[in-house]
């Protein structure tokens, strides 16, 4: 502490050098007079009592020199002069310093862009007052709790306050005659008011509000052209009038967090919520669950749920950061996310290794060629340290620099990702440089300071005065070369490694483009229909009028509906499935759907075995469902499921009609989901009046677009409509494939890259300080085909070491790689192995290419004159 | 240059005479050596030339504080006081003092 303090007070001294000068000739000046005064009071002659004094007080300028040393900062003052000193070295020699800046640049803007991503999607905080004292509460073992529990909660006033969301809601905007699918998070009054959220204009919604909206920036800027007098101007929002009352700043991030931003938030009952919770001040999550817990036992007994106890699962945790990622209690895990991000760090990370590397192996070189400059400052008496520190220095000037390149390439790539619309609706990302990136910069320069600078340091100064003095010829150099080479080879290594992955991504897109999801995906128009305010009657004459119309349109081969779209709107369930063959039950996840007549055939699945839903599969018939296979294997095995009944978690038994072949469900490289798909007709679960229409083209799917939506909108004009090919809709699903292709891709070369010119370098050095052996090695006869074995065959060493570790190391590092990959990319492909391989062969011959041809020109009168 | 006639003072503890001349409260540079002087009846002089170094190396370890005001004499002075680090400073070199004066009177007397 007290070292901190004085440093502290040295530093401030240095912004105060003159004036402490100034006021330092003040006071001794005071002393000669003052003493001066004294010997004049004792009878000494003004004239001579000043000359006295001053002879007594003795060199005042002796005296200055010791005071001013008193506050010298000692070692800032060395390391601003070993700056300045590195700064002159680099200034003579600009395009060593400029590779070396580079390189570090690219390695650490890779990183640090990363970096800010990571932090952004995973960790950021949400825009509300004190985000720490506000919680997430689970109860009845789920996020979602119904109104009624919520009022319960509510009024129990146990917290400071409590609010709910429902984010899961979709509306209908109908402006002019065109309609929007709009994301409406829908909430509960008081949200605003427990939260703390901040609006850039307007006001947010309060309690008795009814009909009004709060927008977001995005949908205001998108959708309204960014009117400032938006306040006040009504929407029709499935086809009732809100007005709007306010709107969130630019860069809000919601509670939930991860990206997701709706359009606009409406005061609408939201039927079920997420409940956020006001903790008091001090309030522990741990007291705040104890609280929750008891109030859960009290409403089991006051509000009771036959398929819930409230008292079991219940849960308090955090709403931003490592807390918000580990809770993900709405069956919406981030964790594969997550990875995603760590594996890209892992990239990001040997990228900059490969580029430390080589500025190390530079400096290498450099401090080499360099002895005499060295050996001459410890003739003079440099201690070793001295010189160590100069050296590492100059490094520190090095990742300095290349941290600011990497910073500067960092904001304008998150720039460029923030501005970027993504392919999914309702995500969107601001990413700002903040103080975690700043030290996480900070550290990164550290970092690479010492990876690149401390090896050449200490080895370039190992050899001490006597040996590089005399040290001309640079024979001895021997040791430091091999150790170049080894940063060579561990660096072609690890560009293997990442090529070995970014090969395989480059494969999964190239698969995952072509959409193979088990589905057809090239003939199909995707429709969702959503009418929010007739009777499920009426809801029923409707779809049902829309079928009829939609099939006799020209074009079109078949026509269906679907309660959800796999892939594009899946709608998952969990929960106990027995088969009467069996006597327990099994818990499952699965991928639940209500299907109308001819989805399967529309959507070109195969009933494997069994029938389709028939005509006859109506309400009041047998309950009937149709299994995936894999569910069908997993409740049957090999036996034939067609006939038997299964007990499905709502207590409803149904009897299979049939087994449909697997498709994927909502992720591409999804395996083994299982899927149980029931008449629509039958459907009971879902009351939601929305629906999809899936129409299949004759042709191609495009010039049917524009007719479905019309015959749709005509059919209800308030009812909601979008329309896409499925095609398009489907998009959203290759963002991690693309993502990881794009990064893998991209730092994958960037790797390739610098290993290449790392090894360029390397032998281009070797060459130079080779010319007069290789001089009198043509002199006594040596062929060009002999000084070209030579050059090539050094690089086939170093590259064939390098490709053999990272052979054998990408062979494990990119096994787990698999979890984001297409099941027809497998991760121990050898032939990928083996065209990385040759592709690093390839560059490797190409970067051996000018050394060579500088071996072959020496010309041997020339050599012998040289040094 | 004659020899001086105050004997060298132990080293370390021109702090320590600083100190205790300090805490009775503000002095400039001046003051402190005349009062030292004067305190040792002329038996501990202070070389003016090591009286400023000293200072200006307690500034730096926080024991003391420095402020420009006006002497006796009218004239602009820069007057030194002890921060509360100071004060704890000066009450553990008086101990350590104490103790190693003592200890080395008992060597004189005993060998």
């Amino acid at each position: 502490m007290a070292f901190w303090r004085e440093a502290a007070r040295r530093l401030g001294h240095l912004g105060r050098r003159s004036r402490f000068e100034r006021e330092l000739e003040d006071e001794v000046q005071f002393h000669i007079e003052s003493r001066a005064d004294e010997l004049e009071r004792e009878g000494v002659p003004r004239a001579e009592s000043i000359l006295r004094a001053q002879r007594e007080f003795g060199s005042s300028l002796r005296a200055r020199e010791d005071t001013r040393s008193a506050w010298q900062f000692r070692w800032l003052e060395d390391l601003s002069s070993d700056l300045h000193y590195a700064a002159r070295v680099f200034r003579r020699n600009p395009s060593f310093a400029l590779t070396a800046i580079c390189c570090l640049a690219l390695g650490i803007g890779a990183n640090t862009t990363i970096f800010s991503v990571a932090m952004e999607v995973l960790f950021s905080q949400p825009s509300c007052r004190d985000p720490r004292s506000l919680a997430q509460i689970s109860f009845g073992s789920g996020d979602w709790i119904p109104m009624t529990q919520y009022r319960f909660l509510r009024d129990a006033h146990v917290f400071e306050g409590v609010a709910g969301i429902n984010i899961q809601m979709v509306t209908y905007w109908t402006d002019g005659d065109t309609s929007y699918k709009l994301a409406a998070t829908r909430l509960t009054e008081d949200f605003f008011q427990v939260t703390g959220v901040p609006l850039a204009m307007g006001r947010p919604i309060q309690k008795g509000d009814v009909d009004v909206t709060v927008l977001t920036d995005g949908f205001w800027r998108r959708h309204l052209g960014a009117d400032p007098n938006v306040l006040g101007r009504k929407l029709v929002l499935s086809g009732r009038v809100f007005t709007v009352i306010g709107v969130l700043p630019r860069g809000h991030r919601t509670l939930v967090g991860f990206g997701f931003m709706p359009d606009l938030f409406v005061p609408t009952d939201p039927g079920e919520v997420m409940v956020y919770a006001r903790l008091p001040e001090g309030m522990s999550h741990q007291a705040a669950r104890a609280r929750l817990e008891s109030l859960c036992r009290e409403m089991d007994r006051a509000v009771p749920d036959a398929n819930r106890k409230w008292a079991k699962g219940v849960g308090v945790s955090g709403v931003g950061g490592l807390e918000r990622l580990l809770h993900s209690g709405s069956g919406f895990s981030m964790m594969p996310v997550a990875a995603f991000f760590g594996m890209l760090m892992v990239v990001v990370g040997l990228v900059l290794l490969i580029a430390c590397a080589n500025v190390s192996s530079l400096l290498l070189a450099r401090s080499f060629s360099r002895s005499q400059e060295l050996a001459i400052r410890f003739s003079l008496g440099g201690g070793r340290g001295r010189i160590v520190r100069q050296l590492l220095a100059e490094s520190l000037l090095l990742a300095g620099c290349g941290t600011v390149g990497g910073l500067l390439l960092d904001v304008f790539l998150t720039r460029l990702i923030s501005g970027m619309r993504l392919p999914m609706q309702w995500f969107e990302f601001t990413i700002q440089p903040d103080w975690r990136l700043l030290t996480y910069s900070i550290g990164i320069a550290a970092a690479v300071t010492l990876a690149v600078g401390l090896t050449p340091a200490i080895k370039g100064t190992r050899a001490g005065i006597g040996l590089a003095l005399k040290n001309r010829d640079g024979r001895d150099g021997g040791r430091r070369w091999s150790l170049r080479n080894a940063l060579v080879v561990g660096q072609l290594a690890l560009s293997l490694v990442l090529l070995s992955g970014g090969l395989l991504f480059i494969r999964n897109l190239s698969h995952a483009t072509r959409l193979n999801l088990g589905f057809d995906t090239a003939h199909t128009v995707w429709a969702t229909f959503g009418e929010q305010r007739c009777t499920p009657e009426r809801f029923h004459t409707l779809t049902e009028a829309a079928l009829a119309r939609l099939r006799a349109l020209p074009g079109v081969e078949a026509a269906s509906l679907a309660r959800g779209v796999a892939a594009a709107m899946p709608i998952w369930a969990s929960g106990d499935v027995r088969a009467d063959t069996s006597r327990h039950a099994t818990r499952i996840t699965y991928n639940m759907n209500s299907v109308g007549m001819d989805y399967f055939r529309t959507m070109r699945i195969p009933i494997l075995r069994g029938r389709d839903f028939l005509e006859r599969d109506r309400p009041g018939a047998p309950a009937v469902a149709i299994l995936n296979e894999n569910l069908a294997r997993l409740l049957f095995g090999n036996a034939d499921p067609v006939g038997h009944t299964v007990l499905l978690p709502g207590g409803e038994e149904v009897r299979i009609a049939g087994v449909a072949r697997n498709s994927k469900y909502s992720l591409l490289w999804e395996e083994n989901a299982l899927a149980v798909y029931r008449p629509y007709a039958q459907n009971t679960l879902n009351q939601s009046p929305l629906v999809s229409f899936l129409v299949r083209a004759n042709g191609s799917p495009e010039p049917l677009v524009h007719a479905v939506n019309t015959t749709l909108a005509a059919l209800d004009p308030a009812a909601g409509v979008q329309t896409k090919t499925m095609h398009d809709a489907l998009q959203p699903l290759l963002l991690p494939s693309r993502a990881g292709a794009a990064v893998f891709g991209a730092m994958s070369l960037l790797g390739l890259a610098l290993a290449s010119i790392g090894l360029y370098g390397v032998l281009l050095y070797a060459v130079s300080r080779r010319i007069r052996e290789i001089g009198i090695r043509v002199a006594l006869g040596a062929t060009p085909a002999k000084v070209l074995a030579m050059v090539a065959g050094e690089s086939a060493r170093l590259v064939a070491a390098g490709a053999a570790i990272g052979l054998f190391v990408a062979v494990f590092a990119v096994r787990p790689l698999s979890m984001f990959l297409v099941p027809e990319v497998r991760a121990t492909d050898p032939a990928n192995f083996l065209a990385v391989a040759c592709g690093l062969a390839l560059v490797a011959a190409l970067a051996t290419l000018a050394p060579t041809l500088r071996a072959l020109r020496v010309d041997p009168a020339t050599a012998l004159r040289h040094e | 240059m004659e020899p001086s006639a105050s004997p060298e003072l132990l080293p370390g503890t021109l702090y320590l005479l600083i100190l205790r001349t300090l805490s009775r409260g503000p002095l400039h540079g001046y003051a402190i050596a005349k009062r030292i002087k004067e305190a040792s009846r002329d038996g501990l002089e202070i070389e003016d030339g090591s009286l400023y170094p000293a200072l200006n190396r307690m500034l730096v370890k926080g024991w003391l504080a420095a402020a420009w005001g006006i002497s006796e004499n009218h004239r602009k002075a820069r007057f030194y006081r002890l921060t509360p680090e100071g004060r704890r400073q000066l009450e553990k070199e008086t101990g350590e003092f104490a103790r190693m004066v003592r200890a080395i009177q008992l060597v004189m007397r005993t060998v």
